[in-house]
């Protein structure tokens, strides 16, 4: 039983751009993953580390929150943007990372931005990967959003008839632009945010708020 | 299983049979804990299932699960019922209007089912069964200490090993920014950001007086005894100091009674701006954790209980979540089942019970499975 509390604690990082921008707050915070973490090519989901402390899984950026809320990680890094979707009641998000900026926008076809009264709508179609976080904005206005979840090139659905709207990350703007879209509202500004599971944070609180304390130094340089 | 039989096992969302050996096991444990929490004076209360909407839902506990409430049309009176989605509701109403006259601290408990409308992330099911005690009618830190060491000593007596208390003040952040003079929609804002740990909101606060405060609780967490000194030290304004003051008694009174009645193991941590889970919850509140299980054992704390005819009480309670507690429970030794074939007859049965054996009697000379620990054979019994 008391083996349990000896495990290592469990990072959760998302694959993919991010993972990029985090090689530099690891380093600072003294976290070495073994050499198959880099390797792009492995197989290999679950890496230690240098620390006996700490082991490192690498997953879908969104599955990072999903891990932690459910006690299958400890800590993990995710965007705001996933954070505010599930809203997970059992996440703390206690230092904010500074990496993966960007925007989570409306945007709809150009020649619709300019002549359309948005206030008129009492029902939108939108196609976003944020099914929650756009139905609860848009709620906010007294829209009912009909959400289609789509995990991809949402640019192209309203040239073909799927939606009015999209709900999308912007950081550049260039592909909306490039598929006649045009932001018309921002939801969010998004970063990236160390989680950590709030049960392990009260369970095993010394070890937790140690690498807390360590991001919190990491982000401040 | 063919489609049909499938489709007969199928059970909605958040609902389970609960198979041997965790049913057994579940009420064996709630007859431990009862015996537990009866040595020290709480008398058990059975509410029932379903009560007219508006006095399920009217007091304070259980007004905050409104939402999670099932509600069903009464077809003899026309009136709308509330299916108990907590007990301590109900407990509370049977304080204020069927015990007014008992002597206080009233003090109560309990051993059943709720049913929610919705599961929560943590806990995964909609029907689960609550054990707890209430004690109502006094408002001081001993009164908070003995509730908390009445759910200690429940849960040593089921053996569980390491567990840990997290220790909040719901009100707390409340009362810091009210004294400040912050309006209620900057507040819920900040509230829920810095709930979440998110200590970059502080940037959003002009008064660096206040800004100074916030940052202080959010510090102020973890191991009671690194974190108290640190609570301490903040200059907090006049009510959220005296629940602060609770606090530290609160915490420093478990310590001192849980040495003297032996219970030791516990790691106590605070974490004064959590209120997840508190909503009705105005003084010191707490939740039991086990370092083997990932959701919570249980949780309570001081609330008020809206008076029937004379003014609010105050009461301080907990309950355990059994579907949880379970799981924190060490697997028992093998139950000692022995074999008795039909043939032995009825004389050898009490014998065996009595020494302890569990009999399972069968036609044939031998059992087809092996969970036998042995076979009464010719009036000898023979280990496998």
């Amino acid at each position: 039983m008391r083996m349990r509390n000896m495990d290592p604690l469990i990072l959760a990082l998302p694959k993919g751009r991010i993972l990029n921008e985090l090689a530099p707050i690891l380093k600072a915070c003294g976290i070495e993953p073994e050499a198959d973490f880099t390797d792009e090519c492995s197989r290999k989901l679950r890496f230690s580390t240098n620390d006996p402390g700490l082991d490192i899984i690498r997953v879908r950026s969104f599955d990072a929150a999903t891990f932690v809320a459910y006690g299958g990680a400890h800590l993990g890094v995710a965007g705001s943007d996933v954070l505010e979707e599930f809203s997970y009641s059992e996440l703390y998000a206690p230092v904010d990372l500074k990496i993966g900026h960007c925007r989570l926008s409306v945007a709809m076809p150009v020649q619709e931005a300019e002549t359309e009264n948005t206030t008129r709508h009492s029902h939108i179609r939108i196609a976003t990967k944020y099914p929650n976080l756009t139905a609860r904005h848009f709620a906010n206005a007294g829209i009912q959003a009909e959400c289609i979840k789509l995990n991809g090139a949402m640019e192209i659905a309203p040239a073909l008839g799927l939606c009015r709207r999209i709900v999308d990350l912007v950081s550049t703007g260039s592909t909306l632009k490039a598929n006649g879209l045009a932001e018309t509202e921002t939801i969010l500004e998004v970063s990236s945010k160390l989680i950590v599971n709030r049960t392990a944070l009260k369970t095993r609180a010394e070890a937790m708020e140690a690498w807390i304390e360590r991001f919190r130094q990491a982000t401040r340089a | 299983m063919n489609e049909k039989a499938g489709e007969r096992a199928l059970l909605p969302s958040g609902f389970e049979d609960l198979l041997p050996p965790h049913a057994q096991r579940e009420y064996q444990a709630i007859g431990t804990l009862m015996s537990a929490f009866g040595r020290f004076g709480y008398e058990r209360v059975k509410p029932p299932l379903a009560e007219f909407e508006e006095s399920l839902m009217s007091t304070g506990p259980g007004a905050a699960l409104s939402q999670e409430t099932f509600r069903v049309m009464d077809p003899v009176s026309h009136r709308m019922m509330g299916l108990r989605s907590d007990i301590t509701a109900q407990i509370a109403r049977i304080a204020v209007s069927r015990l007014p006259g008992a002597s206080r601290p009233l003090r109560l408990t309990y051993a059943n089912d709720v049913i929610r409308t919705r599961a929560s992330q943590q806990r995964t099911l909609r029907q689960f069964t609550q054990v707890g005690c209430e004690m109502i009618g006094t408002d001081d830190a001993d009164s908070d200490v003995e509730i908390v060491i009445v759910a200690l000593n429940g849960l040593a007596s089921l053996a569980l090993g390491s567990v840990s208390i997290d220790f909040a003040v719901p009100r707390l952040l409340e009362a810091v920014l009210e004294s400040y003079g912050m309006d209620p929609a900057q507040r819920r804002d900040l509230c829920r950001r810095l709930q979440s740990r998110d200590e970059q909101v502080l940037e959003t606060v002009e008064d660096l007086d206040l800004r100074a405060i916030l940052q202080g609780l959010l510090h102020a967490s973890g191991a009671s005894d690194r974190a108290l000194p640190k609570l301490e030290a903040l200059d907090l304004p006049g009510a959220a100091a005296s629940l602060a003051a609770r606090l530290r008694d609160v915490v420093t009174g478990i310590e001192k009674a849980a040495q003297a009645l032996g219970l030791g193991g516990v790691s106590l941590t605070i974490d004064p701006l959590e209120s997840r889970g508190f909503e009705y919850h105005d003084g010191v509140a707490f939740t039991f954790f086990s370092k083997d299980v990932r959701g919570e054992l249980g949780r309570g704390g001081r609330y008020r209980v809206p008076g029937g005819q004379g003014a609010d009480t105050s009461a301080a309670g907990f309950t355990f979540y059994m579907d949880t507690l379970r799981q924190a429970m060490k697997d028992e030794t093998l139950t000692q089942r022995i074999y008795v074939p039909k043939a032995e007859g009825w004389s050898c049965v009490k014998m065996l019970q009595d020494a302890g054996w569990v009999v399972i009697r069968g036609a044939d000379e031998r059992p087809s499975t092996q969970d036998f620990k042995a076979i009464y054979k010719n009036g000898k019994i023979q280990e496998i």
